[in-house]
C-alpha cells in the first residue's frame, strides 16, 4: 500500500482526495447530526413541560375541588387522579410517581401512587432536591430509561404539590424519548450511507480526474526515459493548445536540439578518428621508405665519420620508436573504428605468463630486477586472444620493470569458476591518487620529467585497457606512492561467462598490510 | 644466375628502396607501378618472384595476383599494410605464397624472399599419397598418369605432408617448415592454403582424402584410417 502510494501518482492524488473529503463528510454528518438531536430534545422537552404543567394544575385543581373528609378520602381520590397521568404503550410512554417530601410527620394510611413498571432510579436525589427548592417551577433532568432491554434516553419532570391533610408531596412524571431517539437513528443511517454513496462517487471521479491529467504526464516521463536510454527520435504527439501540449511543444524541442547535438558530436568524434586512421594509413609507405633508407645507413655506418655514424645510429633509433608509435596509432584507431574482434581460443593462460616473461627477461636482467613467478599447478584455461593477451602482459611487465626500481616484481595467476586472473606487481615509485585517475588516458605519463630508459608510446596502457574490454574482462590498478603498483587483469573463462569476482585480490596479498 | 625480382608499387621512393635493398643483397629487379603495367611486365620479364602491393592503381594488387596465377605459379609475396585483415584473406585466396606488413624492415623482406625461392626438396625419391604419385625433381604430381599443376608452395606444402603420412604437423610446424619461419606467423596462411590444394588434388574438396584435417592439432597426409 505504502509502496504504491509512493510509486503512484494517481494513488495518492485518489488517497489524499477520498481521506480529505472522508474528514469533511464526518465533520458536516456530526454537525447535522447533533443539531438535529439538539432540535427533536428542544421540541420534545417544551412539549414534555407543557403537559406535565397540564397534569400538575389537574392535580392541583382536582385536590382542591374535593371536599376531602379524611385520609380515606385523600387516598381515593389521589389513587383516581395520579394513574390517570400515566400514558402505556411501547413508545413515548409516560409514568409517574407522587412522592411523598422528606422531613413531615409520618401519616399513617396514606400510600404515595408510582407507576407499577417505575424505576425509581429514573428519579436522581439531585432532582428531587431541586424539585422541592424550586418553589412551584418544573424542573427537568435528563436520564436513561430501560425499555425491552435496550437503553433509551427520557425526560423526568417534577413539580412540588400540596396535599391537604397529607403535606408536601413532588409529582414526577418520566417521559420516553424513544420516538424521538428513533428519528434519530434514521436520520443519522440516511446520513452514513449517503456520505459513504459520496465517498465512493468522489474517489471514482478524483481516480478519472487524474487519470486525464498524469496519462499525458506519464507518456512524457516514457519518453523522456527512451530519449535518456539513447532512442533519441522518440516524440511526444503536440495536440491542443492546453498545457499539455506546451510541455510537449517543449520537450520535443530539447529532444531535437539534443539529437543535432549529440549527431554533431558523433560525426566529429566519428571524423576525428578517422583523421587519426587516415594519418596513419598515409604514414605507412613513406616510413617503410625511411625505415629501408635508415637501414641501409645504419649498415653501412662503419664507413662514415664519427659524427655521421652517431647521427646514423641516433636515426635509426628515433626511427624504431617512430613505428612503434605509429603501430600503438593505428590499434588504438582500430578499437574506435570497433574493427576489432578477438581471435578466441582455448589457451593456457599459464604458457601465455611466462611467454611474456620470457621476451621481457632481457630488459629486467639489464634493470637487475628480479621477476618472481607464482603460478598454480596445470593449466589455467580460459577463452582468449593469446596474442592480444601476451602483448598486454609484456606492456605490464615492461612497465613495472621501468617503475619498480630494481624491486623484484610478483607475477600472479589464479582462477575460479568463472574467470583467469593474472597480476603484475612492482615496489617501486608508485602513484598517487590523481595519477591512477589518469593512468589508462591516451599519452599521459606518471612524470613527465622522469627520464625513459623502457620507452614506450604512451599508449601501451590505453591499448591494454582496450584489449580487456575487448575480451569482456577487467584491467585493473592499485598503487600507493613509494609503496608500488598492482596491475590485475581478470578474464571470463568463456566468452559467454560473466565476471562475478576476481580470484585474485587487489591490493595483492604482498601489499597487504 | 641472380633471381630477378618483380617489384609493384605505386610509391615510387618506396620501390626504389626496396629495389636498392634487393640489389644490394644480389638480386636482379624489374619494376611496375600499377596494376595494368604489372601483368605486362610479368609476362615480359618471366621474373622468379613477385613483390606486390595491394593497394594499387588501375586494378588492384588482387586482381593482379589472380592474372599471375593464371598464367603461372611464380611465388608472389604481398606487400599489405597492418590490420586490413580482410585484404590479407583474399590475397592470399587470390593465390599469394606469403605476406608482408608494412613497414616493414630490409631483413624481414629478405627473408621472406629466401624462403620462397628455396628449392622445393632436396631428396630426389618419389613419393606416393592416396593415388597421387609426386616427383620432386620435375615438380610432377599425377593422378593415375593425368597431371596435376601445383605452385611450388603448393607442392612443397604436399610433399612435406607426404613424406611422413603418419605424422600429425600443425599450423606451426609447417609455417616453420614450408614457409620457413622461425618465430610465431599468421595460421590463416596454413588454412587458405590447404584449402586451396585441397581444391586442386582431392575428388571431393569437400570429403578430403588426401589432405586431411586433425581436429585441435594440424594436418596429415591421407584419410584417416588409410
Amino acid at each position: 500500500m505504502i509502496s504504491l502510494l509512493r510509486r503512484s501518482l494517481t494513488a495518492r492524488t485518489v488517497f489524499a482526495t477520498v481521506t480529505l473529503s472522508a474528514i469533511a463528510l464526518a465533520a458536516l454528518g456530526g454537525f447535522l447530526s447533533f443539531s438535529l438531536a439538539n432540535n427533536f430534545f428542544q421540541n420534545r422537552l417544551s412539549q414534555v413541560l407543557s403537559e406535565t404543567e397540564r397534569a400538575v394544575s389537574s392535580v392541583q385543581g382536582t385536590v382542591a375541588a374535593a371536599s376531602l373528609a379524611d385520609e380515606t378520602a385523600l387516598q381515593t381520590l389521589i389513587n383516581s387522579v395520579v394513574p390517570s397521568l400515566e400514558v402505556a404503550g411501547v413508545s413515548g410512554a409516560r409514568q409517574v410517581a407522587l412522592l411523598r417530601s422528606p422531613g413531615q410527620p409520618q401519616l399513617q394510611l396514606f400510600q404515595s401512587p408510582i407507576s407499577q413498571d417505575l424505576d425509581l432510579a429514573t428519579i436522581p436525589a439531585e432532582l428531587r432536591d431541586g424539585v422541592r427548592a424550586s418553589d412551584g417551577v418544573l424542573t427537568y433532568t435528563s436520564v436513561a430509561l430501560v425499555r425491552n432491554g435496550q437503553v433509551v434516553p427520557g425526560i423526568t419532570v417534577g413539580a412540588p404539590i400540596t396535599l391537604p391533610l397529607a403535606g408536601n408531596f413532588e409529582l414526577y412524571l418520566v417521559f420516553d424519548l424513544a420516538p424521538e431517539q428513533q428519528a434519530l437513528t434514521t436520520v443519522q443511517n440516511a446520513l452514513a450511507t449517503g456520505g459513504i454513496v459520496l465517498l465512493v462517487v468522489i474517489s471514482l471521479v478524483s481516480y478519472f480526474v487524474t487519470r486525464t491529467i498524469v496519462k499525458p504526464v506519464e507518456k512524457a516521463a516514457s519518453v523522456a526515459e527512451s530519449l535518456s536510454e539513447g532512442q533519441l527520435d522518440v516524440r511526444l504527439a503536440e495536440k491542443g493548445t492546453d498545457v499539455m501540449a506546451v510541455l510537449a511543444r517543449s520537450f520535443n524541442k530539447m529532444a531535437n536540439s539534443l539529437q543535432q547535438q549529440i549527431q554533431q558530436l558523433d560525426s566529429l568524434s566519428r571524423m576525428q578518428r578517422r583523421f587519426v586512421s587516415d594519418v596513419s594509413h598515409e604514414l605507412r609507405t613513406p616510413m617503410t621508405t625511411i625505415k629501408l633508407a635508415g637501414e641501409v645507413i645504419f649498415g653501412n655506418r662503419e664507413k662514415l665519420d664519427p659524427a655521421l655514424s652517431r647521427s646514423a645510429e641516433l636515426m635509426q633509433n628515433q626511427i624504431q620508436r617512430f613505428e612503434e608509435l605509429l603501430a600503438d596509432l593505428l590499434e588504438i584507431s582500430r578499437y574506435d573504428a570497433g574493427a576489432v574482434t578477438p581471435d578466441l581460443e582455448l589457451n593456457d593462460l599459464n604458457a601465455v605468463v611466462g611467454a611474456a616473461i620470457a621476451s621481457i627477461e632481457p630488459l629486467a636482467t639489464s634493470k637487475q630486477t628480479e621477476i618472481q613467478v607464482r603460478l598454480p599447478g596445470g593449466n589455467v584455461e580460459a577463452e582468449f586472444d593469446a596474442k592480444r593477451i601476451e602483448r598486454l602482459l609484456r606492456n605490464l611487465l615492461s612497465n613495472a620493470v621501468e617503475h619498480g626500481e630494481g624491486n623484484p616484481i610478483v607475477v600472479e595467476v589464479g582462477s575460479n569458476a568463472q574467470a583467469v586472473a593474472v597480476s603484475v606487481t612492482d615496489s617501486g615509485v608508485g602513484m598517487t591518487k590523481q595519477q591512477l585517475e589518469r593512468i589508462f588516458d591516451r599519452f599521459w605519463r606518471a612524470d613527465p620529467a622522469r627520464q625513459r630508459s623502457v620507452g614506450g608510446t604512451g599508449l601501451g596502457l590505453a591499448i591494454s585497457k582496450e584489449d580487456a574490454i575487448l575480451h569482456r574482462g577487467w584491467l585493473q590498478v592499485w598503487s600507493k606512492p613509494n609503496r608500488g603498483s598492482s596491475f590485475r587483469l581478470t578474464l571470463p573463462i568463456s566468452a559467454t561467462t560473466v565476471i562475478a569476482n576476481s580470484p585474485l585480490p587487489l591490493p595483492p596479498r604482498t601489499m597487504e598490510g | 644466375m641472380s633471381n630477378k625480382i618483380l617489384v609493384v608499387d605505386d610509391d615510387d621512393a618506396l620501390r626504389e628502396m626496396v629495389g636498392l635493398v634487393l640489389n644490394a643483397a644480389g638480386y636482379h629487379t624489374v619494376f611496375a607501378a600499377d596494376g595494368l603495367n604489372a601483368v605486362e611486365v610479368f609476362k615480359s620479364e618471366e621474373p622468379d618472384l613477385v613483390l606486390l602491393d595491394i593497394m594499387l592503381p588501375g586494378q588492384s594488387g588482387i586482381e593482379v595476383c589472380k592474372q599471375i596465377r593464371s598464367l603461372s605459379g611464380t611465388p608472389i609475396v604481398m606487400l599489405t599494410a597492418k590490420g586490413e585483415t580482410e585484404d590479407v584473406v583474399h590475397g592470399l585466396e587470390a593465390g599469394a605464397d606469403d605476406y608482408v606488413v608494412k613497414p616493414h624492415n630490409g631483413a624481414e623482406l629478405l627473408a621472406r624472399i629466401k624462403a620462397r625461392l628455396r628449392p622445393v626438396a632436396e631428396d630426389g625419391g618419389i613419393v606416393s599419397v592416396g593415388e597421387l604419385t609426386m616427383d620432386p625433381r620435375s615438380y610432377e604430381v599425377k593422378r593415375a598418369g593425368v597431371r596435376i599443376s601445383l605452385t611450388p608452395l603448393e607442392f612443397k606444402l604436399l610433399h612435406t605432408l607426404a613424406v611422413k603420412p603418419q605424422q600429425v604437423f600443425s599450423r606451426e610446424m609447417l609455417l616453420e617448415q614450408v614457409w620457413g619461419y622461425q618465430y610465431k606467423a599468421d595460421t590463416r596462411l596454413v588454412n587458405v592454403h590447404v584449402q586451396r590444394l585441397r581444391s586442386k588434388v582431392e575428388e571431393d574438396p569437400e570429403n578430403p582424402k588426401i589432405v586431411s584435417t586433425v581436429r585441435g592439432h594440424g594436418y596429415r597426409a591421407g584419410s584417416e584410417t588409410p
